[in-house]
């Protein structure tokens, strides 16, 4: 109850602090450009954050058109029905390659012009500067976060988890487990337990064999938690309600960062993704938007956010630039799940199966594990 | 027979007529590092076509809804069952009609390659190579029951063969090339370099030499690196922190080798009983793989893991718990049917990937058994690793090639250890009871017995019809005896042949029987009275393997040569098949023991 109570305050100040501090407000009109502001939907918490402070406000500035942000959780039960509605009330999306491809092939974004990225600042051509699978029809990767397991530092003395069948060892390391409400990662680490190599993940849960030990190992977790909200998985480790939970690298790090929060992160089968920009099928403002892309996307501004919030930088001239934490000093490279000392176990997360079985294994899952009725995504 | 012709020869360091090892010295290294480096180019192409026909087989199965992946990701899960029924049988629709186009009917497989090998015929057809190959990609490409690896082997081996045509090179370096495209195709599918070049002595060339060591390292190493940059294939099992096995347990690895040469030799005689089996069906022989490519289809809707290669079901088989005990037995039993039904039906298809997942599931079997005794399951995967070799060893008749595979693939010491424990009685049983491996049995029924060795096989393969000789005293039956006895003096020699006008044998004579009958003075009357000196006679087609036995039971010069219908075709003398039996011996020795 305390948790709960915590985060709907947590949630009220959220909103609160998203509309204070947002440039604009929705259905204000720009002086510079005479458009209503640019409706941009994210993911809400330190990550909105960060880029606000690196990436809206300079926009701002750069172009007078201001931003606003609205909540985003995932899914695209929302943009379906406003695509089918013609009644789009966002200009651009912060996305997941996964559910990118899935909405492009549903027509539910705008194709993106070739040239949209800015070159290097040496000149470099975007797509040697770009890393591999950023282009898609309808999307563009900024940057490259991944969902991984941390934990309470003081929750299993003398004993630290060190690979990802520790999440499921609840003999050797005891307590509660906070997992996300989705199959993605969650059925990943759940097959990786059992030894299976990280290149044969997707065809093992392609069978029903692989589905059914996957779901046996999340079954068989004893006090077992599911999240929904990026900021919740942090809130239960600090809160104590969990000694383990599945998050977000950069929710976790600002954790550690700015609250010194008594937990660290494995990394090993950290699952990493690709996020990208889109642009929703009857936008308001396309021109607006693809604007803000190329803005988002420069090095420079792909720099800027590792300075407050550790996501993989999707081009390399902008790696070369990652230094240190804004507020903290921290090394900002050492938290990037892209680097190498962190990259050894990761999992690349197969975006293609996902978009394409995502519908299916969602029913599976919740009949599953969740109980609950399905939904459209 | 004709020595081999020298003229064609551009890597030829021996003779083998005159026994002299040529090329010592800097030329000799220059011609050594020619062939090396031949080496690494034909197990660069192997490499690359062995990549790209593993890549067809992966697109080809997930865009015909074989691979879980492809099945997963396809829109529409209500046609599932149409399209598991329908690609094997479409798939074998084509297979069939591919393989009208062989001269044998059937797809070329390992087995050739070595009966080529071991037999120093060197030259494998390259259309029927062609065809073998497209035929295993569109029966792997259509989901049967069948492995990759023996298409690919035959593939690296038909290239290396061609690589030596195209050079025009010699008998002993077409096999070394030969060696070098499967060590290569090896290297590259499993990522076992090591594998690969002791597959390549151990099945292919049955013999060390270090004139073929070098270039068939130098293939597999171009395999494998290929393989590691362009393929970057994950391993076949991923084993980490094992736990060490308890003495005791290495007693049951061995059992368990005992036990997997019996499912090896079910499975082998399978394959071989339904082969005989589809002979004798009133089916036209290629409309027989759709028949069974229906069969697997119809099965896999309630089994799913007999489709393909199996190898969801390889890694399923090594994790504690993920099948029950009887759905291992089930599953294993289905498995081989259905290879055995596909194989032996005409899909073209290798018999090493399924005999993977057999012995894996049998290995499986064993370690559920004996955690259900109350033994501990932090060893399980060591008994279906254990199995997996039981089996495939004494398949392809290479208990040395399994254990590095292995070893290669797992880098675990303890793994390749307990793996050994079953090797040592898994091969041997088999060769016991079933023979070497299952291409020498297949080889065995089409006339090559290679259980004697390479010298038996080379005699067996070489006909005496290229010993024959015209010299020999061949006299009509109405021939007086005197008169035979003058053509016998004038020509030299003590034995002739009786031939009837019509150019039909009549049996042999000997000078000492004319005497008989010219003491008995019979010296006018014919030949034909006189009593013939049993003698044995043998067919053009014969062997001098054949001839040789002969010569055991015999004294005399020479054996005639008649054919079927009594036809004389001229006489083999014994020195002939003595030199001939020479010769082959001493290439033999020469290509085993050469070392550069």
């Amino acid at each position: 109850m305390r948790a709960r109570r915590i985060l709907a305050v947590m949630a009220l100040l959220s909103g609160l602090a998203a509309g204070g501090m947002a440039p604009g407000q929705t259905g204000q009109t720009s002086p510079a450009t005479g458009t209503g502001p640019l409706t941009v939907l994210s993911w809400g918490g330190a990550y909105e954050r960060a880029q606000r402070r690196a990436l809206f406000a300079p926009f701002t500035e750069a172009t007078g058109i201001p931003v606003a942000v609205e909540r985003y959780d995932g899914g695209l039960a929302a943009l379906r029905r406003a695509v089918a509605e013609q009644n789009v009330p966002w200009d651009v999306i912060d996305m997941t390659r996964s559910e990118a491809m899935a909405a492009c092939e549903a027509g539910l974004l705008e194709p993106l012009p070739a040239d949209l990225a800015a070159p290097a600042p040496d000149g470099t051509p975007v797509e040697r500067d770009f890393i591999d699978g950023a282009f898609g029809d309808c999307s563009l990767t900024h940057s490259v976060f991944a969902t991984v397991v941390a934990y309470r530092t003081d929750a299993f003395p003398g004993r630290r988890p060190t690979e990802i069948a520790d999440l499921f060892d609840q003999h050797r390391f005891p307590g509660p487990r906070a997992l996300q409400r989705t199959p993605s990662v969650n059925l990943e680490w759940a097959l990786l337990s059992y030894g299976v190599p990280r290149e044969e993940l997707y065809r093992l849960l392609s069978t029903r064999r692989g589905l059914s030990l996957a779901f046996a190992r999340l079954a068989g977790l004893e006090e077992r938690r599911w999240w929904e909200t990026g900021s919740t998985p942090v809130e239960l480790l600090l809160d104590g309600e969990v000694a383990m939970a599945s998050g977000y690298n950069g929710r976790f790090f600002d954790a550690m960062a700015h609250r010194d929060a008594p937990i660290a992160i494995l990394w090993d089968g950290q699952v990493q993704e690709h996020e990208v920009w889109a642009i929703p099928r009857h936008a308001p403002h396309p021109e607006a938007a693809r604007r803000f892309i190329r803005f988002a996307t420069a090095s420079e501004r792909q720099a800027a956010l590792t300075r407050y919030i550790p996501y993989g930088p999707s081009r390399h001239s902008a790696m070369q630039g990652v230094t240190t934490h804004a507020d903290s000093g921290i090394d900002m490279r050492l938290h990037l799940p892209t680097h190498p000392l962190n990259a050894g176990g990761a999992v690349i997360k197969d975006e293609a199966w996902y978009a394409r079985s995502r519908t299916r294994i969602g029913e599976l899952f919740r009949a599953a594990l969740t109980a609950e009725p399905p939904t459209d995504d | 027979m004709d020595h081999p012709r020298p003229s064609a020869y551009t890597f030829n360091m021996t003779r083998a007529d005159t026994g002299k090892v040529e090329g010592r010295g800097a030329r000799g290294v220059l011609r050594f590092l020619g062939l090396v480096a031949l080496g690494g180019v034909t197990g660069g192409l192997a490499a690359l076509l062995a990549v790209g026909f593993v890549g067809a087989v992966v697109w080809l199965n997930d865009l015909l809804l074989v691979s879980p992946r492809g099945r997963m990701m396809f829109a529409h899960p209500e046609w599932l069952a149409v399209a598991t029924v329908l690609v094997p049988t479409l798939g074998g629709l084509i297979v069939g009609q591919l393989h009208r186009a062989i001269p044998e009917g059937r797809p070329h497989t390992p087995a050739d390659a070595i009966a080529a090998v071991q037999t120093r015929r060197g030259r494998l057809p390259p259309r029927a190579g062609a065809l073998s190959a497209l035929s295993g990609l569109v029966s792997l490409g259509a989901g049967a029951s069948v492995g990759q690896y023996g298409p690919l082997v035959h593939m690296g081996a038909s290239l290396g063969s061609a690589g030596a045509r195209l050079l025009r090179l010699g008998r002993s370096e077409d096999n070394i090339t030969i060696a070098c495209g499967v060590a290569a195709a090896i290297a590259t599918a499993f990522n076992a370099p090591l594998a690969g070049i002791v597959f390549a002595h151990e099945v292919v060339l049955r013999h060390y030499a270090l004139r073929a060591f070098a270039p068939v390292a130098a293939a597999a190493l171009v395999g494998h690196v290929i393989a590691a940059e362009v393929l970057d294939r994950g391993a076949l099992f991923h084993v980490e922190q094992l736990a060490i096995p308890r003495p005791w347990e290495f007693g049951v690895f061995l059992v368990i080798g005992g036990l997997g040469a019996l499912v090896a030799g079910a499975y082998m005689h399978a394959i071989l009983g339904v082969g005989r089996l589809a002979r004798r069906l009133p089916l036209a022989a290629p409309l027989r793989p759709a028949l069974a490519g229906a069969g697997l289809g119809v099965t896999a809707l309630w089994v799913p893991d007999i489709l393909g290669m199996g190898q969801e079901t390889l890694r399923f088989a090594t994790i504690a718990g993920a099948f029950g005990s009887v759905e291992l037995a089930v599953v294993m039993g289905l498995k081989l049917a259905a290879t055995a039904l596909c194989l032996g039906m005409g899909f073209g298809g290798g018999v090493f990937s399924p005999a993977l997942v057999i012995g894996t599931l049998f290995g499986a079997l064993c370690g559920t058994l004996i955690g259900l005794a109350g033994a501990a399951q932090d060893t399980f995967v060591f008994y279906a690793i254990c199995g997996m070799v039981a089996v495939t060893a004494p398949v392809i008749g290479a208990p040395l090639t399994s254990l590095l595979i292995v070893f290669e693939l797992t880098g675990s010491y303890a793994l390749t250890t307990a793996a050994l424990a079953s090797v040592t009685l898994a091969s041997p049983i088999a060769a016991q009871l079933f023979g070497r491996s299952l291409f020498d049995i297949q080889l065995t029924a089409r006339g090559l017995d290679l259980s004697s060795g390479r010298g038996r096989a080379v005699l067996e393969d070489a006909r005496l019809g290229d010993l024959l000789s015209q010299e020999g005293v061949t006299l009509r039956p109405e021939t007086t005896v005197t008169a035979a006895i003058h053509a016998l003096g004038q020509a030299g020699h003590g034995e002739a042949y009786r031939v009837d006008a019509d150019g039909r044998y009549r049996g042999s004579l000997t000078l000492a029987d004319l005497e008989v009958m010219r003491e008995q003075d019979r010296s006018d009357a014919p030949i034909a009275d006189c009593p013939a000196t049993p003698r044995p006679v043998l067919g053009p087609e014969a062997s001098i393997w054949a001839a040789m036995r002969q010569l055991q039971e015999m004294t005399g010069e020479a054996i005639a040569v008649v054919d079927e219908d009594d036809v004389f075709h001229g006489v083999v003398y014994e020195s002939s098949i003595a030199r001939a039996f020479l010769r082959y011996s001493d290439e033999l020795r020469k290509e085993e023991h050469g070392a550069g």
